[in-house]
């Protein structure tokens, strides 16, 4: 720990120690944590603390310039967390296929609609904004007339939705790692997930048991709460737990 | 903090998963009604069925009370614990 670290003790972010990789002086071996379990967990955590070994000794080794961008190998790392990943939604699927089997009605018929038309669950929420009629104004200055016709409202709803998505990218980098970097654009994205599932009920409300009016006023309220509450917690969050280990990531993240 | 969080988690998830599934089974006359997973079960003709439907209720207030309990009660306790202490 010597020439990793400048003088008041922080990882420097280049030619130094990472900071992630801990000093051999300060980490237990796998030997001294796990001595006394057995099995697959032993045999996991032998394979990555030797990996991890490996990569501190490479590092140490070499006079390549520290990248901080850490990384393991495709095989068998990254191969055996996806393969976990493949087989538990697998699982999953077949699980839920076996359980609640979807229901397979007549043929269709070409010559009559059905009476519920959905689109696929993603899209939900663009159909939900199909149905946005009550917020179409009727304009006094045309008699009590609506100015463009409800579909047409709807699919301009469409637009403005897709437009601000669009808009975000510009306003916001996106160089936080966890929400509890940026409280505010945290906010605003719970805002938008609790918005696209609340307009997503709000496409299937002949289906939903509860009154539809009360629907449609949630499905605008429940986002804003949602996103008050998100930024609320994340704020409080800042000073507390672990931030210290966020402001240190900040540090060691590349120069923009 | 963040263990019981995973509890509460896993208990919410895990029970929630047979709940739904055991309410799509008995509480769900159509997947195009308005009551679905919530309409009242049939009166049971097998034992399974009943053995079903009671099953229903205990995952269903297993997945409410399990997350109460690890996301506010534990923590509630904790944290008043904490506070005698330090006093």
């Amino acid at each position: 720990m010597t020439d990793d670290t400048t003088d008041d003790g922080e990882p420097k972010t280049d030619g130094g120690g990472t900071g992630i990789v801990a000093p051999d002086d300060e980490t237990p071996t796998w030997r001294e944590r796990k001595e006394r379990t057995e099995g697959l967990s032993r045999l996991t955590y032998e394979y990555f603390e030797r990996a991890r070994r490996e990569d501190e000794d490479l590092r140490r080794e070499s006079d390549y310039v520290e990248r901080d961008v850490l990384a393991f190998p495709t095989w068998p790392h990254e191969t055996v967390r996806n393969l976990a990943l493949t087989s538990f939604f697998v699982g999953m699927i077949v699980f839920l296929s076996a359980t609640l089997p979807p229901h397979i009605g007549n043929p269709a018929n070409p010559n009559s609609t059905p009476a519920i038309i959905l689109p696929d669950w993603y899209l939900y929420w663009s159909f939900g904004l199909l149905k946005l009629g009550p917020l179409n104004p009727e304009l006094a200055i045309l008699g009590g007339q609506k100015l463009m016709a409800d579909r047409t409202y709807g699919v301009l709803a469409n637009g403005i939705i897709v437009g601000a998505i669009a808009v975000v990218p510009f306003l916001n980098k996106g160089s936080a790692r966890r929400p509890v970097e940026q409280p505010f654009w945290a906010a605003v994205g719970v805002f938008g997930i609790v918005l696209a599932f609340t307009l997503s009920m709000l496409s299937v409300k002949n289906l939903m048991p509860m009154n539809v009016d009360l629907l449609f006023d949630l499905t605008f309220f429940a986002p804003l709460v949602a996103g008050f509450v998100a930024y609320a917690v994340l704020k409080t969050m800042r000073e507390g737990y672990m931030y210290d280990l966020n402001r240190r990531y900040y540090r060691l993240r590349p120069p923009k | 903090m963040a263990d019981e969080f995973i509890k509460g988690l896993a208990l919410f998830c895990g029970a929630g998963l047979a709940w739904m599934v055991l309410a799509g089974w008995y509480r769900t006359p159509s997947f195009e009604s308005s009551r679905q997973l919530i309409a009242a079960p049939p009166e049971p003709g097998t034992v399974f069925d009943a053995i079903g439907i009671f099953l229903n209720n205990v995952f269903f207030w297993t997945a409410i009370i399990g997350a109460l309990t690890f996301w506010l009660l534990v923590p509630a306790i904790h944290r008043l614990r904490d506070s005698t202490n330090a006093s």
